[in-house]
């Protein structure tokens, strides 16, 4: 499987995909490598996503509740380490991801697609009826989202500045438990945040590595995050219920969300990037 | 308003970079404040004391309460919130430079007030919540009148806007002086500090009288409000009623209770009520603030309700007449008040969401407000008021000097028991 996503990472690299980089300033250089490891773990993700949407649409249209029901939190992690990248496409993430506060009409919108209008059915109307249209479409962006992320240069400053934008997103729409609010299940996209902002620190941090103070204190928050979390997996490998979050591991969280967004906020700066 | 203002102060600071002939241009159309802001912008209250700031120093027109959960639970990770906290409060109450950075990180600080930030007699003081004291090495160091606000009668709590770890209040002329505080330290604190509420408030800057003294500002009911407050430069007054020591622990001498009171107003329906029907429910003429039995007096005058035993002048469940019954008990029961107005938009209803931010202080907070609010029970304001919010927090003593933090006493407690 990862073969074949390394070839098609290795393929877009090879047409050029640095061109864009030429010009940039020194320090990009240093970047190369981290980022073309991030475009090949993207793309992985990406890759990942499709398979997962597939059987997890096809579950929705062949009525199968329950199996629709135990697909949805795993399907979107995928989505969400990625968020940074996938944000780079408005319209898709739009219609993949919005939430029904995004529209005038809330759930009754017609414009309310995607991951959220599915889990609004499964969930709260307890069905998969009349599910198959947003079914069909999720899996049709998903698949046009893989084919621009692969085709897609990655601007150096999106990614560096990726780290900050995934906690900043938990900090101001995920902690509340807004995200999932059908489903409970917030607590598998705050886990895929971390791991995709992580992902993004644990490429750079050789590069700031110099900065021990700064390193031991980001390295410590995202250790909190973790230990919070995983008091909250379940055995067979997801996580309980949102509403289990104690207010404490949920202040904890946000104190950390915050202090993490603010500190990768100065990756860019520390890397030369204006 | 505000912008003007503020384009004043940076002029007169010689620090801003805005032309001064379009800021003249504008200024003389737009701005009708009282001349010598740049003054006040110039001023300060003293960060460092016996006492914290914030209660005793006079009220300016702006006011912010923030309340937040601490993250931190070790005595070493609070010690280090605290510092963290002092050093913040110590520079934005005195002003000074913004330190620069490399253009390519985020500022250091919000811009808000400019490279150069006007102290602008901003005070931050700390408050303590019960929760606070929920933690190892604390539990047994609570002040002893401290204790989670319960429920009154008329209160319609919302659990969002109550409690906390701890309190901030934040005083200045400005409210943005207030907002750029209060956003340095959100910044600054975020390791340990996470917002539960904050409110804003502010009272209108009232002209000196004939005579010279202040007359009070009206609250949103359009009373004058803080007429009969116990007046905060007599010291032994204070120390009498404000500033805790006796049965307490050590480290919680020369501190205080904080009360903070979210109390919306039914302002539509106060408006339709007769004039007559208020100064009866609040037990004051409303223009001029003086006592019902002595209509032609001023606002500092006294009612006599020993000689109005039935009520004839000020009604028995009157406002004013149920806070302090002026018998020799109440004197036991005296606080001091330091409320805002808050205005914040409509709620569903199609009605204005306006009240007072009720702020008081006092030496013992069962004698103090919750004594009077339990006189005050019943009222008939009550059906023009309804409390949504607020807590109850010990200030601790004041920051003595650059090798001190507030809480220091606490913690140093803590650290021996
Ligand atoms: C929205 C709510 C409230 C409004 C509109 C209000 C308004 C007023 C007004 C107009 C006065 C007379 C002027 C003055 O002495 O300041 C007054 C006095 C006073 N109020 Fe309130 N008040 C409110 C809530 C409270 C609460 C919650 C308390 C304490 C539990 C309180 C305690 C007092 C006291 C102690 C006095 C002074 C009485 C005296 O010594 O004569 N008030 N208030």
């Amino acid at each position: 499987m990862v073969g074949k996503y390394l070839k098609t990472t290795a393929l877009a690299l090879a047409l050029g995909g640095w061109a864009g980089m030429a010009g940039a300033a020194d320090p990009s250089l240093d970047l190369v490598g981290p980022l073309s490891d991030y475009k090949i773990y993207v793309a992985e993700n990406t890759g990942k996503l499709v398979e997962d949407v597939t059987a997890f649409t096809a579950a929705v249209k062949a009525g199968e509740l329950d199996k629709a029901k135990s697909l949805f939190a795993p399907t979107r992690t995928s989505y969400e380490k990625i968020e940074p990248i996938a944000e780079l496409f408005s319209d898709l993430d739009s219609s993949i991801d919005a939430r029904a506060d995004d529209f005038e009409k809330a759930e009754q919108d017609p414009e309310f697609t995607g991951f959220h209008r599915i889990e609004y059915g499964l969930w709260h109307e307890g069905s998969t009826d009349g599910l198959g249209e947003y079914a069909d479409k999720l899996l049709a962006d998903v698949q046009t989202l893989n084919d621009r992320i692969n085709a897609l240069t990655f601007p150096p400053e999106v990614v560096v500045g990726g780290a900050a934008v995934l906690m900043e997103e938990v900090a101001a729409t995920k902690i509340s438990g807004e995200e999932d609010r059908y489903s409970r299940t917030d607590l598998w996209d705050f886990d895929a945040n971390f791991e995709g902002a992580e992902k993004i620190y644990t490429l750079l941090r050789p590069m700031v590595a110099a900065d021990a103070e700064f390193t031991s204190k980001v390295d410590g928050n995202f250790k909190a995050v973790a230990d919070v979390l995983s008091k909250y997996r379940t055995p067979e490998g997801g996580f309980v219920s949102y509403e289990e979050l104690t207010d404490t591991d949920r202040n904890v969280l946000s104190a950390k969300v915050n202090t993490l967004a603010e500190d990768l906020a100065t990756l860019r700066g520390k890397l030369g990037l204006g | 308003m505000a912008g003007p203002n503020r384009r004043n102060i940076l002029l007169g600071l010689g620090v801003g970079a805005v032309s001064a002939v379009s800021a003249r241009a504008e200024t003389r159309n737009v701005d009708d404040a009282p001349a010598g802001h740049a003054e006040t912008a110039a001023k300060s209250v003293p960060f460092y004391g016996r006492h914290q700031a914030g209660i005793v120093t006079p009220r300016p027109a702006a006011g912010i309460v923030a309340a937040f959960d601490v993250v931190a639970t070790s005595l070493d990770d609070l010690e280090r919130m605290l510092k963290a906290l002092t050093l913040r409060a110590a520079f934005l109450t005195q002003g000074g430079k913004v330190p620069t950075r490399d253009p390519k990180l985020p500022p250091a600080d919000s811009g808000l007030l400019g490279p150069v930030i006007a102290p602008d007699n901003l005070t931050i003081t700390l408050g303590f919540g019960a929760s606070f004291f929920d933690r190892d090495g604390l539990s047994g160091l609570m002040p002893a009148r401290l204790e989670r606000m319960a429920q009154f009668p008329n209160d319609a709590l919302e659990a969002e806007m109550c409690h906390g770890d701890i309190s901030i209040q934040f005083c200045a002329n400005l409210q943005d002086t207030n907002i750029h505080a209060l956003r340095d330290v959100v910044k600054n604190l975020s390791e340990f500090l996470v917002l539960r509420w904050v409110i804003e408030g502010t009272v209108p800057p009232v002209p000196p009288a004939p005579d010279g003294s202040t007359p009070s500002a009206r609250n949103f009911l359009g009373f004058r409000d803080g007429s009969a407050n116990p007046d905060s430069n007599d010291t032994a007054a204070m120390d009498r009623i404000v500033w805790a020591g006796a049965d307490e622990p050590d480290w919680a001498a020369d501190g205080s209770y904080q009360v903070v009171r979210i109390i919306r107003n039914f302002v539509e329906r106060w408006d339709r009520t007769a004039l007559s029907e208020q100064e009866r429910i609040m037990g004051r003429i409303k223009h001029s603030g003086a006592p019902m039995d002595r209509p032609d007096a001023g606002e500092r005058d006294l009612p006599d309700f020993a000689a109005d035993p039935a009520g004839d002048k000020t009604a028995m469940d009157a406002h004013i007449r149920l806070a302090n019954p002026r018998d020799a008990a109440s004197q036991q029961n005296l606080i001091l008040r330091r409320p805002f107005n808050y205005s914040r938009g409509a709620v569903r209803n199609g009605q204005l969401d306006q009240g007072l931010l009720f702020i008081c202080y006092q030496r013992d907070l069962q004698a103090g407000f919750i004594t009077v609010q339990n006189r005050l029970n019943g009222e008939p304001l009550e059906e023009y008021i309804k409390p949504v919010g607020g807590g109850y927090f010990f200030v601790p003593p004041g920051v003595s000097g650059p090798q001190d933090y507030l809480g220091a006493r606490l913690i140093a407690e803590a650290r021996r028991a």
